[in-house]
């Protein structure tokens, strides 16, 4: 019985404690983890740094994707309208992120590093449509000088698809 | 499944959706007022036809689904399946990779074994100890993702090789983590040897005879906690286990206290093979080149993974997808033990039995047979596909 008692104090003196520690957890939403670089999250289609997309509408990354969650069609491109390097560019880009694994596949396929899986983790959806990310969705937003996509550039300054690269660091 | 005729007795059904199960499955517990008399368990309700889509995709795309088998071991399935493929190819791995990928076997094992022992400290009512482990388990989730991109499913597999490298940033991030861990484990396993609360559900619970859980075919820590010496990385030494050799943990009593202990002390085994892997991590390549198609034969490759043996089975008909691949994992050897050891138990220790062998449902459900004439369907993949676009249009 006193036993039972003193560990019941001791057990309780813990509870008292640890009202007094730093909290482990987080006040999400408000406060927000620092995910790894290496984190794998919602898609984002990049562009150069010259403000062109880089996504040339190969498809590579849909047909590497084990799970069949991107659907690219391509079109042509003149230098009148020009979306981004090379004879084509991805006209229409979807995302159903009810079927993404997140594996960062299609990451590995793409020959000019346009689909990247960055950081966003904050993915819900209220219907299965609002599930599918359409190219406007993913495609990162053009940086200051640069003008939007389609734009008129120099005739034949580019005519390579797939620019030269170096191994990605992390 | 040994099922027992239930006569006139009462039958308590359990599942397959109950607020107490965390993944469906269906329990039958014949009782005789709270004492159990027979069990029946039916599994199967989240059969996803992965090893059927495994077919109809190519290695390196089957690598990320059948990662995805499990949530908590991902990393063995992959790597199994690799190992597997390599085999298949005739392909040697480069040491750095081996290494790597026993040092995330080892961490998910840490994962696995500390979310196992909070889900099963829940399940006997002693919630400080559930929330411990589970607080300390983050430690080793923030580590992986670090290391390899995600909490769960980790991706760090491929065929050949593993996608990403340890710096000394992530090594040191995991030898300190280690080293807070080392401690806490040593206040895990005195909590489960003299905690009295924890004992009054474990001692002398669920008791399996070496015969039995060997006759049962059991594997993993619920077989090691009976006394049997069963761990794949000691039997058929794969990836770097050669180099960085386990050592066995094993029980006699056989009861739940003993699966407590040999999980927790596993914990220490694994402490010890990380920071072996660290200290001395060879150098070289990360990845060795594959052939995209596979030459013509099967195998088998088998894994331990934290609830206990892994088995592939993978026949390749020299295309760049596999012919078959069938997965055998640890839960459903385990399965038959609760069955056998929940007879002659109360009603309220059924709960602490099952989570005893650490089941796992979607793992489990790898295939269903459909009994009789009627209802019996045939639907090849593509009209499954169409199937689902229509039904959710
Ligand atoms: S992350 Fe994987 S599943 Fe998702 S779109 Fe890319 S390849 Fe497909
Ligand atoms: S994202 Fe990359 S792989 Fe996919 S279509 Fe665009 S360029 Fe091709």
């Amino acid at each position: 019985m006193a036993n039972g008692v003193y560990e019941m104090m001791r057990g309780l003196w813990q509870t008292f404690r640890s009202a007094w520690t730093k909290p482990v957890t987080i006040q999400y939403p408000e406060v927000k983890r620092q995910v790894s670089k290496r984190y794998r999250g919602r898609h984002a289609l990049k562009r150069y740094a010259n403000g062109l997309e880089k996504c040339i509408g190969c498809s590579l990354c849909a047909a590497a994707c084990p799970a069949d969650a991107i659907f690219v069609e391509a079109s042509e491109q003149t230098d009148e309208n020009r979306y981004s390097p090379g004879e084509r560019y991805a006209s229409t880009y979807e995302i159903n992120y009810l079927r993404c694994i997140f594996c960062g596949l299609c990451e590995d396929a793409c020959p000019t590093e346009a689909i990247v899986l960055e950081d966003n983790y904050e993915l819900s959806f209220e219907t299965r449509e609002s599930a599918i990310y359409t190219k406007d969705m993913l495609l990162d937003a053009v940086s200051a000088p640069n003008q939007p996509t389609p734009r008129k550039v120099k005739p034949g300054s580019f005519n390579r698809s797939v620019p030269e690269m170096k191994d990605p660091v992390d | 499944m040994p099922e027992t005729k239930h006569g006139d007795k009462f039958i308590v059904p359990i599942g397959p959706q109950h607020p107490a199960l965390k993944e469906p499955g269906h329990f039958e517990f014949t009782v005789d007022g709270e004492t159990v008399t027979g069990a029946s368990v039916r599994l199967g309700f989240v059969h996803r036809g992965i090893e059927k889509a495994a077919e109809e995709r190519t290695y390196i795309q089957d690598l990320y689904l059948l990662e995805r088998i499990c949530g908590i071991c991902s990393h063995v399935h992959a790597m199994a399946f690799a190992l597997g493929v390599e085999k298949l190819a005739g392909v040697t791995v480069p040491e750095r990779a081996q290494a790597i990928r026993v040092l995330v076997a080892e961490m998910e094992r840490i994962h696995s074994h500390l979310l196992w022992l909070g889900v099963a400290a829940h399940e006997a009512g002693f919630d400080t100890l559930f929330m411990y482990a589970w607080r300390d388990r983050e430690k080793v989730m923030d580590l992986l993702e670090q290391l390899c991109g995600n909490r769960v499913n980790y991706s760090i597999n491929v065929l050949g090789g593993v996608k990403e490298d340890v710096n000394d940033v992530i090594r040191d991030g995991i030898l300190s983590a280690m080293d807070y861990l080392e401690t806490r484990t040593v206040l895990y396993l005195k909590l489960v040897t003299t905690e009295r609360t924890l004992i009054g559900r474990t001692r002398g619970i669920g008791i399996m005879e070496k015969q039995t859980a060997a006759r049962l075919g059991t594997v993993g820590p619920t077989a090691r906690a009976s006394g049997l010496e069963r761990d794949i990385r000691l039997e058929a030494p794969y990836a770097a286990y050669l180099q960085y050799p386990a050592r066995i943990v094993t029980e006699q009593t056989g009861d739940l206290e003993a699966r407590f202990i040999v999980r927790v002390k596993e914990l220490y085994e694994s402490f010890r093979l990380i920071r072996g892997i660290l200290s001395t991590l060879p150098g070289g390549e990360l990845t060795t080149k594959m052939p995209r198609r596979i030459p013509e034969g099967e195998t088998i490759s088998r894994v331990e993974a934290p609830r206990g043996e892994l088995f592939y089975y993978i026949k390749s008909n020299g295309s760049d997808k596999p012919d078959r691949v069938k997965v055998r994992t640890p839960s459903i050897n385990n399965f038959a033990s609760v069955m056998a050891t929940a007879v002659g138990h109360k009603l309220a220790d059924i709960p602490m039995i099952l989570s005893g062998i650490d089941p796992c449902f979607s793992c489990n459900d790898r295939m269903v047979s459909i009994r009789g004439s009627e209802g019996q369907q045939a639907v090849d993949w593509e009209e499954l596909r169409l199937y689902g676009i229509e039904y959710y249009r």
